[in-house]
């Protein structure tokens, strides 16, 4: 039985997990653009205009290319999907959410990985010159950022002997001092530069640029629209908010719920919207004094990653 | 007594410092110099014995090693001074150097044998590397002297190369600290000299392997050993020429007399097999390297500087061999080759100076045009090949019969082919710099005063060769230090 | 200082002090990487402290804000000089481009950490434990040195490597005897005043800092 009410409750606390990342990513995306107008020096579109927008585009008439062919309606359902599945696997909110034993961050990368390979096929299958320079640009940055990001998982479970992410941040609640090692220190260093390429962030994308030329993300979906531009749209937020929120819990896991108890899920929730709310406007606040990396020189960021990595790995066998 | 050595070069220094430059002034530098020589000599006299002087509450030592090296340096300071004023009146003649330059100069060569002494005094193996580092910092302005574009190229490259060296000598010097601390504590004398040879056997082995690897490549780079050489050619044949002869004469032996030093920690922590292939690896190289770049030079003082890399090729050789023969033939080919060469620089300076260009092509006839300055020139490449009656052949025939005593006749062996080739290479140079077109000038003579120190070098190496009888006891009593 | 207190905080500064090193070869801009010498000798000087204040050490601190002095604060502003006369203060195209610099310097790293097993061994402490991180700034230093043209980015390299030495210093032996880092120290900083002047008389020779122009010398 309490197997059965185990599950019950994991599944219930995912599912709460899923409903906060769908709305709140947007609300996330809408603050950081705030602070940004704001800073600029700018009133800005209100916070909840993304939620707004997403109703919007859920009512408006559908439209896609001729020589589309069935990718093109499959992809935002799949990036959708898999960004679901990985919210629902990750420990957010409460240290066991469900199916936590293949929680590991090897499946959290590829689950991420499919939905930008799918999303990036569906820009070539609109058959413009764009989407297929948008795509090409999308694959390299994630080509460049994927060693990258292996050998920064590598660094983080050296520590916790495991690459189970409940594990680890499990571990780092046990020993709070086991954040500021060196290893840590180097692995989330690398994160960071790693978050910033995989959600499209400057300085490797400028996420409100108009030019097509400038583009990498909105280039692959130029074409579409109505509820597949929804999905889209809800789909990129909601993996900016679940990498922010994996990268707090990695730093600063206090608040995550260690059981299913509602009050416990509630803190944790709560404690959740304040950490990535507080990392997403130091991010903005960051893009705001940035300009974007050039193409070519992107591969110097993010050979540069893959060194931090190194490094944390390297520290991480030496200093026990 | 150790003190008032140190304290000779610093007197004159302050000297030039305070007193605006005369050319009188140049001979003070000669007079502190012969003073070293002087002292050296009492020095060499009162530790001959095997007994050691220590002065300066127990910073300096003095034992035979370091006084034989006292007299080495001060030997080639005499010369070297002496023609250091014949070089700062061409250079004011010239127009291309003010008082204060001249100045600048000679407070900066009294530095130089100030922190040479120092190196070759030092009881304690971190005061020594204070000292070389000094003769780095202090040398790089003197190779810089003349302000022209490749003076200035010879200097950077010279500075950049051997700060990595002696950054590396510091680690090796570091590393043997840290041995010493696992032996005996903390404490001021873990990096002492006489305290670590004593513990040397219970030194870490592996700690010593690395520790000595780093201070045959850190201290092996002001030595001029490949692969760390590349600096010696450009800053030797850039430099002035008294500066040119201090720094191949004696310089590079300093650097050589640190790594004996801390050759006799290694032998007595791991045994002679690693230092000895160790050596023996870089001293191959370097003579190889010597030989094959020997062949093309055009320019002569480039071809001096090689045949510096050649010579120390030859004594880290012996050293290598290690046994009291090779270590006694050692010390004295550094005697020896430290007065051939640093006549030869002096009088390629004097050439320089009254012909105005150093390539080879562009000076024929010297013997005829300038019998006493060719003569002089010929007769130190003679001694530099190794040719009777000069000390250097004999030098060389002992460290050769003591590598072939210690097994290593194979070394021996490609050292013998290089110099074969080396002597070839210097021959045809020589012939065509000192032989060759008589253009029919009148032969100009060479001022007696320049002359006189060059030709008493000449003669002091000659007589070495014939005779050791004043060297014999000394030598014997410093290669005893080193190879007990 | 608690223990584990303790070999975090080491860990954390011998780190930032490797990640300066690989930081010169990441920027291009030559007074980024100044910026960078100058943190790398702050965490230096947080070495010492971190080793002072835990074997309750007077002399450490007093070497630390020696270090301080003249790493952090003297050199920098000697470069930061030399840099300011330069019109062009980018690194130009490298020897090794940067990526692959990046790549080299995570294989010596590795390398300084196979190298120096026999030194671990014997000094099994914490900061014992940290030493190949020292030669692993060590060794990215004379790549450094190796594969970049501007006379600053050289000076820097010799620096690096000095800094590496220093680390390997404090952490193997707790510091050499006073009297030899005063005297490291004096050299050190003569050598930079040294390549500052030379550097200084290149530019008003050549007008540029790029080195490939001194083809002078060669056989």
């Amino acid at each position: 039985m309490s197997t059965v009410s185990h599950l019950v409750g994991t599944g219930l606390v995912s599912g709460v997990q899923v409903v906060a990342v769908v709305l709140g990513g947007p609300v996330l995306v809408g603050t950081m653009r705030k602070v940004r107008c704001r800073l600029e020096g700018r009133v800005g579109p209100p916070v909840l205009q993304p939620l707004i927008d997403l109703r919007k585009l859920f009512r408006k008439q559908r439209m896609r290319p001729n020589q589309a062919t069935w990718i093109f309606p499959l992809a935002p359902v799949v990036l959708v999907a898999t960004v679901a599945v990985a919210i629902a696997i990750t420990p957010l909110v409460t240290t066991q959410p469900a199916l936590s034993s293949s929680s590991d961050l090897f499946v959290l990368v590829y689950l991420l990985i499919v939905g930008s390979t799918v999303l990036a096929l569906a820009g070539m299958d609109a058959g413009t010159a764009f989407g297929g320079m948008g795509s090409s640009r999308a694959v390299t940055i994630g080509a460049l950022a994927e060693p990258a990001m292996l050998v920064t998982i590598l660094a983080l479970s050296i520590g916790a002997h495991s690459s189970n992410l409940p594990a680890i941040v499990q571990g780092t609640l046990a020993h709070p001092g086991s954040v500021a090692t060196p290893q840590r220190l180097f692995a989330l260093g690398a994160l960071v530069i790693v978050i910033v390429a995989e959600s499209g962030r400057l300085p490797v994308d400028n996420p409100a640029t108009h030019l097509e030329l400038t583009m990498i993300h909105e280039a692959m979906v130029l074409e579409y629209s109505g509820p597949d531009l929804a999905l889209v749209t809800a789909g990129q937020s909601m993996r900016l908010a679940l990498l922010l929120g994996i990268f707090v819990n990695l730093v600063a896991p206090w608040g995550l719920s260690t059981s299913t108890q509602s009050v416990e899920v509630v803190v944790g929730l709560v404690a959740l919207a304040a950490k990535v709310a507080f990392v997403g406007i130091t991010l903005s606040v960051f893009e705001v004094f940035t300009a974007k990396v050039r193409l070519f020189r992107l591969p110097e960021l993010l050979a540069g990653a893959f060194v931090l990595a190194l490094l944390g790995v390297v520290s991480g066998l030496v200093v026990r | 007594m150790l003190v008032i050595v140190l304290a000779l070069p610093i007197i004159c220094g302050l000297v030039y410092v305070i007193v605006p430059w005369r050319r009188s002034l140049g001979w003070l530098a000669t007079a502190a110099a012969s003073g070293v020589l002087f002292l050296g000599v009492v020095l060499s006299a009162r530790v001959v014995s095997g007994l050691a002087i220590t002065g300066a509450g127990g910073t300096l030592r003095a034992d035979a090693l370091s006084a034989f090296m006292v007299v080495v340096i001060g030997v080639i300071a005499v010369l070297a001074t002496w023609q250091g004023v014949r070089y700062l009146d061409g250079e004011i003649a010239a127009g291309r150097c003010t008082r204060r330059h001249a100045a600048l100069y000679g407070i900066l060569v009294q530095g130089f044998l100030a922190s040479m002494l120092l190196a070759v005094l030092a009881a304690n193996l971190g005061v020594l590397w204070v000292a070389v580092e000094a003769t780095t910092v202090v040398t790089t302005f003197l190779v810089g002297h003349r302000r022209s574009r490749s003076s200035l190229e010879a200097s950077w490259k010279y500075i950049v190369i051997c700060s990595v060296g002696i950054a590396m000598a510091f680690l090796g010097t570091v590393l043997v600290y840290l041995a010493a601390l696992h032996v005996a504590g903390h404490g001021p004398g873990s990096l002492d000299w006489t305290s670590l040879v004593a513990n040397a056997h219970r030194l870490d082995p592996g700690v010593m392997r690395l520790a000595f690897a780093l201070i045959v490549l850190g201290y092996g780079t002001k030595v001029g050993l490949a692969p760390m050489h590349s600096w010696l050619p450009d800053a030797h044949s850039q430099a002035p020429a008294p500066v040119s002869a201090l720094m191949s004469g004696v310089l590079l032996t300093v650097a050589f007399y640190a790594v004996l030093r801390f050759k006799v920690i290694a032998d007595g922590a791991l045994g002679s097999a690693f230092p000895r292939t160790l050596l023996v690896i870089v001293s191959l190289l370097s003579l190889l390297i010597a030989a094959s770049l020997l062949l093309t030079q055009r320019d002569y003082k480039r071809m001096l500087a090689y045949h510096s890399v050649e010579h120390m090729g030859l004594i880290a050789l012996g050293a290598a061999a290690g046994s009291p023969l090779a270590i006694a033939a050692v010390l004295l080919h550094i005697l020896g080759h430290g007065l051939a060469k640093g006549v030869l620089f002096l009088a390629s300076g004097e050439i320089l100076l009254t012909e105005g260009t150093s390539e080879i092509e562009n000076v024929p006839a010297l013997l005829s045009r300038r019998p006493v300055l060719g003569g002089i020139f010929g007769f130190g490449l003679i001694a530099l090949l190794g040719f009777p009656p000069f000390s250097l052949f004999v030098s060389e025939l002992n460290m050769l019969r003591a590598e072939f005593q210690v097994g290593l006749g194979w070394a021996a062996t490609v050292s013998l082919v290089c110099m074969a080739v080396i002597f070839g290479a210097v021959m045809s140079h020589g012939r065509r710099l000192l032989l060759g077109q008589d253009s029919g000038d009148r032969p100009l003579m060479t001022p007696a005063l320049v002359a006189v120190p060059l030709i008493g070098g000449l003669v002091g190496c000659a007589f070495i060769g014939v005779s050791a009888w004043p060297l014999q006891s000394l030598l014997h009593a410093a290669a005893r230090i080193v190879a007990p | 200082m608690s223990g584990s207190g303790y070999s975090s905080a080491l860990g954390l500064v011998a780190s930032v002090v490797l990640l300066c090193a690989v930081a010169t070869l990441w920027r291009r801009s030559l007074g980024a990487i100044v910026r960078a010498l100058a943190v790398q000798g702050l965490a230096l000087a947080g070495v010492a402290t971190v080793l002072g204040i835990h074997h309750h050490d007077a002399g450490l601190l007093v070497v630390a804000l020696l270090v301080l002095t003249a790493k952090a604060v003297v050199i920098p502003m000697l470069l930061a000089r030399v840099v300011r006369g330069d019109p062009g203060s980018r690194e130009t195209q490298p020897l090794v481009n940067v990526p692959t610099s990046l790549v080299a310097a995570g294989v010596l790293t590795f390398l300084a950490f196979a190298a120096s097993r026999s030194v671990t061994s014997l000094v099994p402490t914490t900061a014992g434990r940290l030493i190949p991180i020292g030669l692993a700034a060590l060794l990215v230093g004379f790549f450094t040195l190796v594969t970049r043209r501007k006379a600053v980015s050289q000076i820097v390299g010799v620096l690096l490597v000095d800094n590496g030495v220093a680390l390997v210093a404090f952490l193997a032996t707790a510091g050499v005897p006073l009297l030899v880092e005063l005297g490291a120290s004096l050299d050190v900083l003569l050598a930079v005043i040294v390549l500052q002047v030379l550097a200084t008389q290149l530019r008003s020779k050549l007008g540029s800092f790029d080195l490939d122009q001194l083809t002078e010398l060669r056989d």
